[in-house]
């Protein structure tokens, strides 16, 4: 009976409506997710320079990828990023969090002000820390000059510039995370607080046997946005090093990018791509696995 | 409502007709002539978008254009890009490209006949004769493709040699030029000084750009490869080849010029030879423009690149050629190839001289009286002109611009930042190069 439904004209012409609303996702889904995912996918097995037609090569990206050193140094220098960044940013933004948290005055003002540089374009904000960190003229160096300390050479030594650049990051994105933890605050009941007290816990007990436990889940998708963030790290580099000195910038997604369009090499970017991606997916099971609670027996 | 239909047919017309008139490109397009009937041809040519060489442009098409009636060259700068080779693949992909360019780079000619981009020069019977008469057979041979074709005409040549600046050599109390390694170590340990005694260098002996951009390897290591092999190139047979003394012995050479101080590890905005800083220069013909514009005061002299000390026999360079090619999409093969024959006359090659300072890839510069008047002139220029026959172009190698990068990367941290030996970064760049040379097959 209802197969027949169908067929009736009031309920087509229902259901075109309904088709015709979902048809402006459908084509967005279908040009802009569905179909550079299928053309990656067959890309994985071609050699193709944009200009000549494309060339079947089998598993040949594969095979120059797992001899590829570059492409292990991007990866360790983004995992070398967010070593320092994953945690930097949760203790700048948990610290920010309870500050906020407190009663203080300006609150709202503060809570502006930290959130600035996420919405400020990350190119602009690139530009403005490249002026920061000059060695010779820059802001950073010569306060330190003033200080009668000795320059730092944060873009320009192999073994600071990466931890430089997680610094800028940090200060970018923490605008977000603070905001994260404060809903998370926010979400702790307060008796718990106040039960404590009463047995005599003190402020830093209160805070490592409440706050802490209690923001495991703030901390679950923190860690997990903050490493997929930071393993698309590019603009930074990209704008302020160019994944110099010595390859110490170039995280994996810029490798990807110049393989791409400095190379025109597109099957080999789009197989750097897919297993870049396949590696993400890992460390976020991971991740999970490690912090999130175990559900409830 | 038919009213609006009828507007909106017209409308859509009119547009097809102007995309189809678009779409003829800038390539060979054929218009009613204005006067006396029939047909003008006109041709679209991009020269390189410096001033110079604009203006050499704009001097040729406007008197072609009056010898020629009925075959008309627009010239049309290259657009403005980080490079004329991502201009011309874009516009081979976008069918786009115009009928002559004389900016075409040998490395980047495998891509080009790759996409089917050029057509073959040696297709016109006079192309021997033509070629012949003006560039000897070993200099034009190295420009013939894998599969026999020339897709390329050489064109001009600018020869990577030493400038040197006199007075910074005599302040310094340095007898003669340099012509080895242990020779320029020794001058530039003279000529490195502080000047104010404030603890920092003021004129440096020599410096290069520190940045790893693969282009930049074609004024240190790829001129100074080629030297001390005696005129060797990266690969020989299609196959990489530069995994020997040569390439060790070069590296070694700008380590040294780094770890001693000799050059600056730091990147100059601006250029430090015009401004006194730096007393060595490696560059090529067009420096001389520049020095007599900008700083006609600096007194200079141009000598071959310095060699391993056990070197003999003559000193081979980089020449930054740049050839001229007929792209596949012009309508009129005979004509644009006329152009060219044109653009490749004697007296045509002299306004090359004369207007851009630059080395036209003839077998008779120096016999020819016609270039006499200029080489008298212009007594600097002649050192381009001798060493143009000892020079060597780059291989036409697939993917030559991420070997290049490679070596530029091994170049950073031997021989700037002094963190692995000459011998690793030879090793490391061949298996890179090895790397991309396979999967390229």
């Amino acid at each position: 009976m209802r197969l027949f439904r169908i067929f009736h004209p009031r309920w087509r012409k229902r259901q075109r409506t309904g088709y015709w609303l979902t048809l402006p996702y459908v084509i967005f889904f279908g040009m802009f997710i569905a179909y550079p995912l299928i053309f990656s996918f067959i890309l994985l097995f071609h050699r193709w320079n944009v200009v000549t037609p494309m060339e079947w090569i089998g598993l040949k990206n594969f095979e120059r990828l797992l001899s590829d050193p570059l492409f292990f140094k991007a990866i360790w220098n983004t995992v070398k990023f967010l070593l320092v960044h994953i945690p930097l940013q949760n203790v700048v933004a948990l610290g920010f969090a309870l500050l906020l948290h407190s009663r203080m005055k300006f609150r709202g003002f503060f809570c502006a002000v930290y959130f600035l540089p996420v919405v400020v374009s990350g190119v602009v904000v690139a530009i403005l820390w490249q002026q920061l960190f000059a060695f010779d003229s820059g802001l950073l160096n010569r306060m330190l000059t003033a200080l009668g300390i000795r320059r730092i050479p944060w873009l320009v030594d192999p073994d600071i510039a990466m931890p430089s650049i997680a610094l800028m990051a940090t200060w970018k994105n923490v605008g977000i995370y603070i905001i994260l933890f404060l809903v998370g605050l926010q979400d702790i009941p307060h008796e718990l607080y106040e039960s404590a007290s009463l047995d005599g816990a003190t402020g830093a007990r209160q805070f490592f046997y409440i706050t802490l436990p209690m923001l495991r889940p703030t901390f679950v998708v923190v860690v997990v946005l903050s490493t997929i963030g930071g393993f698309s790290l590019f603009i930074e580099p990209y704008v302020l090093t160019g994944g110099g000195p010595m390859e110490s910038t170039l995280s994996a997604v810029l490798y990807i990018y110049n393989q791409a369009f400095y190379f025109n090499h597109m099957g080999y970017a789009a197989t750097l791509g897919f297993v870049f991606a396949l590696i993400i997916l890992g460390v976020a099971l991971l991740q999970r696995k490690i912090i999130e609670p175990e559900p409830m027996a | 409502m038919i009213v609006h239909r009828a507007e909106s047919i017209s409308t859509l017309l009119i547009v097809s007709a102007c995309l189809a008139t678009w779409g003829t490109g800038c390539s060979g397009r054929t218009s009613p002539a204005a006067a006396g009937g029939g047909d003008i041809i006109e041709l679209t040519y991009w020269p390189a978008p410096n001033p110079q060489e604009m203006q050499l442009a704009d001097t040729l098409v406007s008197r072609w254009n009056r010898l020629h009636p009925r075959i008309h060259v627009r010239m049309q700068a290259i657009p403005v890009s980080q490079s004329t080779e991502e201009v011309l693949l874009a516009a081979i992909a976008g069918k786009t490209t115009p009928d002559i360019c004389s900016n075409i780079w040998p490395g980047a000619l495998h891509e080009y006949t790759r996409a089917g981009g050029l057509i073959a020069l040696d297709q016109f019977r006079d192309f021997d004769s033509v070629a012949l008469a003006r560039t000897p057979r070993d200099l034009l041979e190295p420009f013939r493709s894998e599969d026999g074709h020339y897709y390329q005409v050489p064109w001009k040549t600018n020869p990577v040699m030493m400038f040197y600046n006199i007075r910074l050599f005599e302040e310094s109390g340095v007898q003669g030029v340099p012509r080895t390694y242990s020779e320029y170590l020794e001058a530039a340990k003279k000529l490195t000084r502080d000047l104010d005694g404030d603890g920092q260098i003021d004129i440096w002996a020599g410096e290069r750009d520190i940045r790893p951009i693969w282009w930049q390897r074609m004024f240190d290591f790829y001129p100074f490869y080629i030297a001390a092999s005696g005129g060797k190139t990266l690969f020989r047979a299609g196959e990489p080849d530069f995994n020997d003394d040569a390439a060790k012995s070069v590296f070694q050479f700008f380590q040294e010029c780094y770890q001693r101080n000799y050059f600056p590890h730091t990147y100059f905005q601006g250029d430090p030879f015009l401004l006194e800083k730096k007393a060595t220069n490696f560059s090529g013909p067009w420096e001389i423009a520049t020095l007599r514009t900008l700083a006609p005061h600096i007194r200079y002299g141009v000598t071959p690149l310095p060699v391993p000390d056990q070197h003999t026999g003559p000193v081979y360079t980089y020449g930054d050629y740049k050839n001229i090619a007929i792209f596949g999409t012009t309508k009129h093969p005979r004509e644009a190839w006329q152009f060219v024959k044109y653009l490749l006359q004697p007296e045509h090659d002299l306004m090359l001289l004369t207007i851009t300072d630059q080395i036209p890839v003839r077998g008779d510069l120096l016999t020819n009286p016609m270039f006499a008047g200029y080489f008298q002139r212009n007594p600097m220029m002649v050192k381009f002109a001798q060493q143009a026959a000892y020079t060597r172009g780059v291989d036409a190698a697939p993917d030559l611009k991420e070997i290049l990068d490679a070596i530029s990367q091994e170049y950073e941290a031997c021989a700037v930042y002094g963190k692995i030996s000459p011998g690793e970064a030879v090793d490391d760049a061949f298996r890179r190069t090895k790397m991309i040379v396979e999967w390229n097959k």
